[in-house]
Order: C-alpha cells, then structure tokens, then sequence
C-alpha cells in the first residue's frame, strides 16, 4: 500500500478517542449519499412521467394532424387520405370533424358545458388511435340497445348515438342511456325575430371514453362522422384527418411531406399539417423546463454535500496538525501530505456516491415495482436497529473482532434496506387523487443510465474539488509551528 | 575527540529572525558551528536562546534568515522543498522532548513511517522496525498504540523511528526533558549505545548537565551566539573505559 494510501485509511478509520471523526466521515459519506440518491431518483421520476406522458399521449394519439389553416371544411376527401396513404410511413389516416359544441342535459334547462364534438368512423379511427379499446359500453353509434329503447320510449328525435369522456359524464351527472343535447346553431324564434332559439340534435350517451388522458376524458364526446357531418350540413365534407405513422418520431418530416403532396386550390385554403410534438409542446417544454431548474437544484445539492466533505476535512486537518508536523519532521513532502488528506476526502466522496447511487436505484426500483408489503412489519424494522444497538453495545465491552463487525455492518445494512423495502411503495396518484392532473394512475419511474453515470461523474468531480483546499491547508503548514500546536 | 573522521555539517554565520509587524526578534546571530561525523554534539544554553531553533534549522524544519548550513559542503537550502524533504527523511533522525508519536499507528507503524514515506517494500521496512524496537527492548509492545505506552517507552519508540533510514546525524531536543530519572538513563544508554555501534552523529539539545558531561563536546549558546565550545573529558574517559 503506498504511504498515503496507508495514512489516510487509518485516519479515516480512526480509533477509540478520536472515533468523533470517523464518524463525521460518516456523516460526510451519508450527505453525499443522500444527495446523490435524492438526484436519482428525482431525475428518474422527472423522466418517467415526461415518457408515460409521451407513451400515453403517443398510444391513442394520431401522429399527425392535418387540416386546413383556418379549420374549414373541405371536400374529396377520400382522395386526400389516398394521397397521405401513399406516403410510406403513414400507417393509417382517419377522416374527422371536430368542432366545439355547446351541451346540456335533459334534466337541465341552461348550457351546462362546452365540448369538444369529434365526428368519428370507428374503424378507421380504431386503426388510428385505438379508440375502441378505450371506450366502456358501445361504439355503434347508429344500433345501440340504448339509442333503440330511446328511440322507443321518447318522442324527440335521436340523432344517433354519443360516447362521452368519462370525467366530463361524471361532471355533468349522466349516465348511459341519458339523452345529451348538442347546441348545434342559433336560429331566429318564428314568432320572434328578435329573440334566438337554439337548434338542438339529441344524442344517447351509449358509452364512455377512459383513456387516462385528462384532456379528453374531461372534454370530448364521440360520435359518427356521418351524425356529424348531418348536424353541420357539411354532407362528404370533413375538416381534419387524423395520421398515425410507423415511427412516432419521423412526424415532422412526414407532416411536410403531407402538406407538399395534398392538393388544394387557393380558394380551399392552406394545408397545415401540425405534429404531436407541435400539439403537445407546451407540455413537454415545460417538462424539459422542469428538469433543467432540477438538475441545477440536485447539482447544488450535491454541492452542500461537499461542503460537508470541506468541512470534514478542514476539522481532520486542524486534529491532525501535529501529526501533519511530525510527518514533515519524517520527510514527508507538501506533496505527500496534500495526497493524505486528498484521498480521504476522495473515498468519503466515492464511497457516498457509490452508496447514492445504489440507494437512489434502490428506490427507484421499489417505487416501480408492484410487490405488496405488509405495513405490520413497520414495526419489526423500527425493532431491527434498536437490537443491533444494543448487541452492539454489549459487544464493544468485549474487544472487537473483523468477523463480528462485519455481521453487524451487514446487518445494518440489511435492516436499512429492509426498512426501505417495508416504507415505499409505488406511489399511486390515484390514491392521492391527483391521477386526472397527471393523466396517469402510478407514478412513472424511468431511470436514465446515461444520467445516473453522468451525475457519478459530477459527484465525483465536485466532491474532488471539495477536497482541494482543506489539503492545500495542510500541505502548507510550516513544520515547526505545526509541531507546536496544541 | 572524532573530529577527525571529518565535518558532516558545516554552519556558516546563521541568522534567524522572527518579526512580529515591524518588530524583529532576532534569535539567532551569526551562529558558526561544525558538527564531525560520528561526533556526540550537546548545545546548551539558557531558555529561548535559540537551542531549538538552531536545531530546527540544522533539521531543515525551518529555513535561516541569512547564512548558511553544509551537508559535506553543500547548501542544503539551495534545494527546493521537495529534495529537501527527500534528504531529510534519508540523512536526519529527530528525537524530540514530547516523543511526537502518531496516535492511530502502533509502535511499530511509527517506527516504519519514515521508510515508508518512500514507498519502501512494506515487509523488509516492517522486518528492520521489529528489528530496532527489539533493540530498544520493546519487541513485545510493537502491537501496542502510543497511548497504551510509557512516557520513556514512548521516547525509545521515538528513537527506533529516528533511525529507520540509518541517517547520518540524529537530532535531538531535550530527548530526556519529559521523563523521570530511571527512564533518563534509559534513554541515554540507548543514545550512547547507538553512538558507539552505528556511528552517527548526535546533535542534542539539552539543559540536562549529567547528559552534557557524557558528550564528545559542548556548544553552549549565549543570546543567539555560541560562546564556548569544551570537549567533555570526562565522556572520553568514561567511553574509553
């Protein structure tokens, strides 16, 4: 072992009456640990929700959204979507009206809400975005049991049938079966110019969609495109096509390939094909937002943390000043003893990120996994320590053996590990009853390997740094005065 | 007298001052002094004349304001810091008054340290520091940490560490200063003893008159000045005996 090597070990071991070091070098591994892990796991769960976001968002999304600048309606579209089809990577189109609509309930007399309408064919929608996967109940718009025993028992007329966001049903109390009245217009009261009536078409709620996605859950209902198109007399007619492609990642190129092969004439108005990363932008940019303020914040987490190890080092330093002089006195050069105190600094910071980082994954592997854990064994794990205590206590009336201190080392270990399995598990938003704000039930852990060796290095490097003065310190003691020091 | 076996070190007119804001304290004043090879050398003097920093300088713990000291003729200090350690690990042994052990080393772990400074092989340097705390008859304590030794146990220990890299002159301040008599001699017969058998050359600072009577010669220093140098007769009868 080289001399440095040989010092700084036992200093950082230390014995008996100088224990108060060994353990503030504890304690200086402990923050670094903390703050390591803390970084992990933040950044882990940072990353899972943006890519459960993204994998939620892409799963039942289209990839590409075409329409026409300004929204309108236009014709031949089936010649459209044949043109997008020949595109290689798109895989399927759906044709679509989307509108916004006013609704009120049969039991309510005033517009209760306003919705997003999208006029669907379920195939083609089903290929585009699994629509039918989400939906609870029925999908045929047209022969639902519901909308025959509506059609049966009431006198209005039914249009046809709706499916409903399920959170926007639940908000405005329906059930299937109800009656939901879509404010198609504004018409002028025949007795009455003056005074506007509304134009309502009466649809039968025959399902619900449940996507986990709050945007559509709480805003969208669903009908066939051919309802739709009846209610805004736009016979043949759509406004947007929705586009999934085989790689959700080719969007913008593929979105300019489809602008540049639909035709239209001037008067129809200008193509414009928006991404899923256009559409969702706000999102993800303030998730990425998000992640830079955190990093920067973990960052200085990690350099409290070295603080910790300057500090610890500064004190070992001002301990050991004699023993500094002494080995002066024995030929140790500044060199040398800047090293001593350079490599105890060094492994306290090596060993807290070793034990950060197998800690953070630790937790990030618990709160990901699904296992049931008795909340009874709280108990034994509050014991666990409290007996290792003791034993230990005992034991040190006794000397000490290698053999016995690493049983209770691993002990020790266990325990914390035990406790940690015992207290976390995954965290469920709906639980908390946040899911419908975070558009997912559980919380998403994604641990990032490029980043967790990324925050290894930075650990590292600035717990490295940490070390620097308190060695340049010692290393620049003047022998004699340090051999004077009391 | 060894004075012939030649000079190990040569001081030349040695000036230290230590400034306190604009006020100069000058302890050391032109200081002329060889030390022989194989020469038992004791200075002594009144408190705060400068004993101790006369050695401190000779040791190269700490750096003259003006003048020189020659290891065989060359300028030590001409060296940079780093030499400078190298040659005091290889060429100079202190034993000092409070023995300066390390607390977390066993005894023999101190007495090594100095060897492995220099990243000597671990067994050979653990081989000969058995080897000199058997002679200062502590073979049995070499497991045993400073505080579990006594205070002239200690200080043998302190000697064995001086002499791990057999330099060529040890130094010592008041070596005897911090114990009681029987220890004293103890310590002694060992200096004397090493003297004999190694040939080193023994600067020792000391306010002990018995020890300064057993030495080859006495430095005795005056308000930073030596102002007399007296071979103890004595010490040569008695070795000759």
């Amino acid at each position: 072992m080289r001399f440095e090597w040989f010092v700084a070990s036992r200093y950082l071991r230390s014995r008996r009456k100088q224990s108060f070091i060994s353990i503030i070098s504890i304690i200086a591994i402990g923050g670094v640990a903390l703050g390591v892990a803390t970084v992990i796991l933040v950044i882990a769960v940072l990353d899972g929700v943006e890519h459960g976001l993204r994998d939620r968002f892409l799963a039942n999304e289209a990839h590409v959204v075409f329409r026409l600048h300004d929204h309108s309606f236009f014709g031949n579209y089936q010649k459209r979507i044949t043109q997008i089809q020949a595109i290689d990577e798109v895989v399927a189109t759906s044709p679509v009206v989307l509108a916004q609509i006013g609704v009120f309930p049969e039991h309510s007399d005033t517009i209760q809400d306003v919705i997003y309408i999208k006029g669907i064919d379920p195939v083609q929608e089903d290929a585009v975005t699994g629509f039918s996967q989400l939906v609870s109940g029925t999908t045929d718009f047209q022969n639902s049991e519901y909308i025959e025993k509506a059609r049966l028992i009431r006198d209005e007329t039914i249009a046809g049938g709706i499916v409903l966001g399920g959170r926007l049903a639940a908000r405005l109390g329906i059930i299937k079966g109800d009656v939901l009245r879509l404010v198609v217009k504004l018409v002028k009261h025949p007795a009455n110019e003056s005074m506007l009536l509304p134009d309502l078409a009466n649809f039968v709620v025959i399902g619900f969609y449940e996507s986990e996605m709050a945007v559509y859950d709480n805003n969208f209902g669903f009908i066939h495109i051919n309802d739709a198109q009846a209610l805004y007399n736009k016979a043949n007619r759509i406004n947007t096509i929705f586009v999934r492609l085989s790689d959700a990642e080719l969007a913008p190129q593929i979105a300019r390939e489809i602008e540049d092969s639909v035709q239209f004439t001037v008067l129809e108005g200008i193509p414009d094909a928006r991404t899923w990363m256009e559409i969702q932008a706000p999102l993800f940019s303030a998730l990425r937002l998000e992640r830079i303020a955190t990093v920067i914040i973990e960052a200085l987490i990690i350099l409290v943390a070295s603080f910790n190890i300057a500090s610890t080092l500064i004190m070992t330093v001002m301990e050991k000043t004699k023993d500094v002089g002494t080995l002066r006195t024995l030929g140790a050069s500044r060199g040398n003893v800047m090293k001593i105190f350079m490599i105890q600094g060094s492994v306290i910071g090596t060993f807290g990120t070793m034990l950060g980082t197998a800690l953070g994954l630790t937790l990030c592997w618990l709160l990901s996994s699904n296992a049931v854990r008795p909340s009874y064994w709280y108990v034994l794990v509050l014991v666990l320590p409290i007996v290792l205590q003791v034993l230990i206590a005992l034991r040190r009336a006794r000397p000490s053996r290698g053999g016995w201190k690493f049983a209770a080392a691993t002990l020790w270990i266990l325990g914390i590990g035990f406790a940690l399995y015992c207290a976390v598990r995954p965290i469920s938003f709906a639980e908390l009853g946040l899911s419908h704000i975070y558009q997912m039930n559980q919380m998403p852990i994604k641990v990032n390997w490029f980043f967790v060796i990324f925050i290894n290095v930075l650990s590292l490097l600035i717990c490295w740094l940490a070390t620097l003065y308190p060695a340049w310190q010692a290393a620049n003691l003047k022998p004699v005065e340090a051999l004077q020091h009391e | 007298m060894k004075n012939s076996a030649g000079t190990l070190i040569r001081i030349v007119d040695l000036h230290k001052s230590y400034y306190d804001g604009d006020a100069e304290l000058r302890v050391l004043q032109g200081i002329n002094l060889d030390v022989h090879k194989s020469e038992l050398l004791a200075v002594v003097g009144a408190s705060g004349v400068g004993k101790s920093t006369l050695l401190h300088i000779i040791g190269t713990l700490d750096r003259p304001t003006a003048g020189s000291v020659l290891y065989d003729e060359n300028d030590i200090f001409n060296m940079p810091d780093k030499a400078l350690a190298g040659f005091r690990n290889k060429e100079i042994g202190f034993v000092f008054q409070f023995h300066h052990l390390l607390p977390e080393f066993t005894a023999l772990e101190n007495v090594a340290m100095g060897a492995l400074i220099t990243n000597a092989n671990h067994k050979t340097v653990c081989k000969e520091a058995e080897a000199l705390l058997d002679y200062v008859g502590l073979a049995e304590r070499r497991t045993h940490y400073p505080n579990q030794l006594s205070g002239g146990e200690r200080q043998r220990v302190a000697i064995a560490r001086a002499l791990i890299n057999q330099p060529r002159v040890v130094l010592a301040d008041e070596p005897t200063g911090n114990l009681d008599r029987r220890s004293s001699e103890r310590v002694l017969e060992l200096l004397w003893d090493l003297n004999a058998k190694s040939g080193q050359a023994f600067v020792i600072v000391t306010h002990n008159q018995e020890l300064a009577q057993q030495v080859d010669r006495v430095v005795q220093l005056v308000d930073g000045k030596v102002v007399g140098s007296e071979t103890s007769l004595g010490k040569s009868e008695v070795r000759e005996n």
